[in-house]
């Protein structure tokens, strides 16, 4: 009896996967535990191993389908097995189950559908006959019951089509070949060279929530400097005195959760479906983490919560992990607020978009170098850098986010009180 | 002068008492080398074990004669020893395979034997085998073959009203016909006096003027005299006779069944008359000594673990068996379609 | 030579001739021996071959027919008559899970040469539990055989025919052709093989597939319906397992179009499987979906005017053909 691989439940939810690429293939030897085949969920692949030894039999689900779980992946058994009620394809000495002899071979497949593209009804007699004598009854009109087109129907239209002075080329007579693989609905046109990547189910993923984010949200980006010559300080400091380096991010990340608690009303989600605005309890900030195939926000829950520490060891860790494909599907969801930090690229400012379903994203940009006149008049210089915050105007406006961008600011210009 | 009345033991040579205790200990044995395969997960389906009621078997079976034909149950293995069956051939019916008694097609509840057992059958609906039997007896009448049949069923299957309705045909028609009653009082989990309003269940047999007897179901000596003066009965053609041996089902209703639905006491009173035990003692006193008997036990320990080697090494049976057996004449035709 | 008798002394006439010629078979039932049967089946055989042979039972029909398997396990052939189909209700055990399965479980080691009659039907005003047509449930079982016929001549060469079969044969009787009169051979040797269909009416149109008594409801349909033209094949099934495919294919492959006439109950009917076997091999055969003609999925009315509704008359017949040939 051949094992069946099926589609494994990934996360509570999961109720579909894509089959994102096969490890094993026909023929290949299996043991346990070893991997076979990669499955794309969300915005994540994970490695499915498998429970037996033996061959891979078949596989039932191509790269690039979306299989339901417990849907059927392929089947592992010993060599020569029958799997799925068929007989294997070249089992020597196969016990003598007389095959049922071979249906004639199918008539050329004859048009089923009408000219206007409705079902034409025929009797599957008349269908068979039609095709034989290849009359193309897509214009008669039928004589059966509720104008089904019987046999007579067919005979009279082959009658017909005898004593007509210029018979028409009947579809049905058609040479029975394969169907033409189906054109790409709309595609582009290739151009020399060009070369065709299926769509990952990441990428899917990723193309679908940025789309519905930008055309379902009125977005406004405000840019708001932010002076961090104290803050780069604070950080050495930190080093010097406790061993431990902090990234800007992880400043960036305290500084937002602290100013967040004076600041609930930036954290709110639009439920247009039942026009309502949602009030979030939860400091839940996204944290967009660039991968080679696209791009996951892992969720830092309650980081209103962590104390500085905490909050850079979560950080780090859900940002190793997303690099890895190891994060569980509850562990990039349920954000309230995203940051986006383009800094270590030199991005001066941007307009992200915001990660649905929160209001507010904050993009983070880098920090540069800046000639500035000091209090006495003298020149000196300051780091500086930019956070470009997009709110979704539905349900905050400039002014209000405003209020908080300056807050935020004075956090990170005052950094001691990030501690605090 | 008086003659001093014998007993049942001293009535009976010891070479006797030794077949018996030697049918009950490879029934037993039998039993649990089925138990252990179960376990192991070597069975499919469900088996239901005749531990406990290995005396009332064996006691039974000696009183059947060759010529005879007999019927079972879902638990019907310890007949199937008793009547002198091949344990390889039965274990590889409890595996589905090929070499069984019934080629894997019947498994545990349905060991048949009709050329060399006379065994019409075990089978799985409960009194099913009363008409059966209570039939195997009208064509005996018929044929006038002077064999007896013998219906073998538990205690809840004389509120079947195939039991009423097969005895009053079989005593009204004189059939040499003996039901044999192993009452082990529990039907799955129902105690059989929560449901029947007679402390016995073969004084039914009185409704239709049958004779009956109740016996002592863990000594063999007893249900052999009473099956014998049965067996007699039937086949001088004065109908059929009744017999109830209480005995006890030491597993729950199939192997694996906890029996929670039993109080303590019906497994004390149950060991503390083990049929085995009693009977090896009685041997013992009247001279048999106790490596003899060990011998006995090893040498059914040898034989079941035998077939149970020959039923896992045996074959399946072909898939393309499969619509096999269904009719005997155009079974192809017949299946199709 | 042939002689004009009624179906109820065909089937006599073919018992009779049996019990003479096999000493292993014996006739149980509730009033067979010394009535001789209600329908005089079995008048003077207790004289004959006493009653060791020809016996009445108790009112116990799971008993004796539970006793029956049990003396055919041991190769007698019992010939068991049911006063009624319906009461195979109460002796659903011997029937369906004994005769039908006894051979298969104990891996082909018996046969069950037993022969049940069960005279069945509506038309005789005998309310929902004398008057039920259940050969889809009996059908349904793996292991049994099943006639239905409809002629005298049929009924008799079939008796005999499952008398001499080794397997268990379920014999469907129409209490309301017992009376009808008909030629038969004088052969004593007529048999009539199990599994054999027979063309009753040839025609071009249709083809009606039917059995028992609604063959002559389908037959006077077909008169009437030459009378307007339509031609129809008129397939008397006789067996409804093993179904004769070989007739019922060469007759659809020529009409291209099928209805099938049965007393049943339409839900769950035989009726309904053997239209379900028609789509399925010969779909591109088929000019018009096959319309099942049988009763309502009502319980047999008492009342004249009632039970008339309840079963296919030749009326019905002739619409339903027409129905299909949108006529």
């Amino acid at each position: 009896m051949a094992f069946e691989v099926l589609m494994p439940q990934l996360g509570l939810t999961m109720e579909e996967g894509t089959v994102s690429s096969w490890i094993k293939h026909e023929g290949d030897e299996v043991k346990v535990g070893d991997v076979i085949v990669e499955i794309t969920t969300d915005k994540l692949t994970n490695e499915v191993a498998s429970e037996h030894d033996g061959v891979m039999l078949k596989i039932v689900a191509q790269e690039g389908e979306d299989i339901p779980v417990k849907g059927l992946l392929a089947y592992i058994g010993q060599p020569g097995e029958a799997v799925g009620g068929a007989a294997p394809a070249a089992a020597p000495a196969a016990p003598a189950v007389e095959a049922a002899p071979a249906a004639a071979p199918a008539a050329a497949p004859a048009p089923v559908v009408a000219a206007n593209g409705a079902r034409i009804r025929i009797s599957p007699l008349a269908r068979k006959t039609a095709a034989k004598m290849g009359v193309d009854y897509t214009g008669i009109a039928g004589t059966g019951p509720s104008g089904r087109i019987v046999l007579k129907d067919i005979l009279a239209a082959a009658e017909a089509q005898k004593n007509a002075p210029a018979p028409v080329a009947a579809p049905a007579a058609a040479p029975a070949s394969a169907a033409k693989p189906a054109a790409p609905k709309a595609g582009l046109e290739l151009m020399e060279g060009d070369t065709v990547v299926k769509l990952s189910g990441m990428r899917k993923v990723v193309s679908e929530r940025m789309l519905a984010s930008h055309t379902e949200i009125p977005p406004v980006t405000q840019n708001i400097k932010v002076d961090v010559t104290a803050l780069m300080k604070f950080r050495k400091m930190l080093l010097a005195e406790t061993g431990k380096k902090y990234s800007v991010n992880d400043l960036v990340l305290k500084a937002l959760a602290v100013c967040l608690r004076n600041h609930p009303e930036i954290l709110v989600s639009f439920d247009e479906a039942n026009h309502q605005i949602i009030q979030r309890k939860h400091v839940n900030i996204g944290m967009a983490v660039a991968l080679d195939s696209g791009l996951i926000t892992p969720v830092i829950r309650d980081a209103d919560k962590m104390g500085l520490d905490t909050l850079a060891a979560t950080a780090k860790d859900l940002a190793t992990r997303a690099k890895e494909n190891k994060l569980k599907p509850e562990e990039y969801k349920g954000n309230t607020i995203t940051v986006s930090n383009l800094g270590m690229f030199g991005i001066e400012t941007f307009t992200p978009i915001i990660n649905q379903p929160d209001s507010v994203i904050v993009g983070v940009c880098a920090i540069e170098d800046e000639l500035a006149l000091d209090d006495e008049g003298k020149v000196v210089k300051k780091q500086v850098m930019r956070l470009s915050v997009t709110l979704d105007h539905r349900t905050l406006d400039g002014a209000v986010v405003a209020k908080f961008q300056m807050d935020l600011r004075d956090l990170l210009q005052n950094p001691m009180s990030i501690l605090l | 002068m008086a003659t001093k009345k014998k007993t049942s033991e001293e009535k009976y040579s010891k070479e006797l008492l030794l077949g018996f205790y030697q049918t009950m200990v490879r029934i037993r044995s039998f039993e649990e080398h089925a138990a252990e395969c179960f376990t192991k997960g070597m069975l499919a389906g469900n088996i239901h074990l005749s531990i406990g009621q290995e005396a009332a078997e064996a006691g039974a079976f000696a009183a059947i004669q060759p010529q005879d034909y007999f019927t079972s149950t879902h638990r019907g293995h310890g007949h199937v020893i008793a009547r002198g069956g091949d344990p390889k051939l039965a274990m590889a019916e409890l595996f589905g395979k090929r070499t069984g008694y019934c080629k894997g097609k019947g498994g545990s509840m349905h060991i048949a034997d009709m050329a060399k057992m006379n065994h019409l059958g075990a089978n799985g609906i409960v009194g099913a085998g009363q008409p059966i039997s209570a039939g195997s007896a009208l064509a005996s009448k018929i044929m006038g073959d002077n064999a007896v049949t013998v219906g073998c069923f538990g205690d809840s299957s004389t509120n079947e009203g195939t039991f009423h309705e097969a005895l009053n045909m079989a005593a009204t028609w004189k059939l040499p016909l003996v039901w044999f009653i192993e009452n082990n009082c529990y039907g799955v989990s129902t105690e059989i006096h929560r449901v029947t309003n007679t402390p016995d269940l073969a004084s039914r047999a009185a409704a239709y003027d049958v004779p009956f007897a109740v016996v002592d179901g863990t000594d063999p000596v007893a249900v052999y005299e009473v099956m014998t003066k049965a067996m007699d009965h039937a086949r001088s053609g004065k109908g059929p006779f009744v017999v109830e041996a209480k005995v006890y089902r030491y597993q729950g209703h199939y192997c694996g069944d906890p029996a929670v639905y039993r109080p303590a006491e019906y497994m004390e009173n149950a060991l503390a008359n083990d049929g085995i035990e009693k009977l090896g003692k009685k041997l013992m006193a009247m001279g048999v000594k106790e490596e003899d008997l060990e011998a006995i036990k090893k040498a059914a320990q040898e034989e079941m673990d035998e077939a149970v080697k020959f039923a896992d090494e045996s074959p399946y049976p072909d898939p393309s068996e499969v619509t096999d057996d269904m009719y005997t004449a155009d079974n192809e035709r017949c299946v199709a379609r | 030579m042939s002689k004009k008798i009624t179906v109820s002394k065909a089937i006599r006439e073919g018992l009779l001739e049996e019990m003479r010629r096999d000493d292993k078979m014996f006739i149980m039932g509730e009033d067979m021996a010394v009535m001789g049967n209600v329908f005089a089946i079995t008048t003077g055989f207790l004289d004959e071959f006493g009653p060791n042979r020809v016996i009445d039972t108790p009112i116990s029909e799971e008993g004796f027919l539970g006793m029956a398997v049990g003396a055919a396990m041991r190769g007698m052939h019992p010939c068991v008559e049911l006063m009624y189909d319906d009461f195979v209700t109460v002796c659903a055990d011997p029937l369906f899970n004994q005769a039908a399965k006894l051979k298969y479980m104990s891996g082909g080691q018996c046969s069950i040469p037993l022969v049940l009659r069960m005279p069945m039907g509506s038309g005789r005003r005998n309310a929902g539990q004398h008057s039920q047509s259940l050969e889809g449930m009996v059908c349904h079982f793996p292991g049994l055989k099943v006639v239905a016929p409809c002629s005298a001549a049929d009924a008799k060469g079939l008796i005999k025919s499952a008398m001499r079969d080794p397997d268990p044969v379920v014999v469907f009787e129409h209490k309301l052709l017992y009376a009808k009169k008909e030629e038969i051979p004088e052969d004593e040797e007529y048999l009539v093989p199990i599994g054999k269909a027979n063309v009753k009416r040839e025609g071009k149109d249709l083809t009606i597939i039917t059995w028992s008594r609604e063959v002559n409801f389908s037959m006077e349909a077909a008169e009437k319906l030459a009378a307007e033209g339509i031609d129809v094949e008129v397939l008397d099934l006789r067996t409804l397992v093993p179904i004769d495919w070989d007739a019922i294919k060469a007759s659809i492959s020529k009409t291209h179009n099928a209805i099938i006439v049965s007393e049943e109950v339409k839900r769950g009917s035989y009726a309904g499987e053997i239209s379900a076997q028609i789509a399925e091999e010969l779909f591109d055969e088929l000019d018009a979906p096959v319309e099942r003609v049988c009763g309502l999925n009502i319980v047999s009315p008492f009342s004249p005017v009632l039970e008339d509704e309840n079963f296919p008359h030749p009326d019905d017949i002739v619409k339903a053909v027409k129905r299909v040939l949108n006529k």
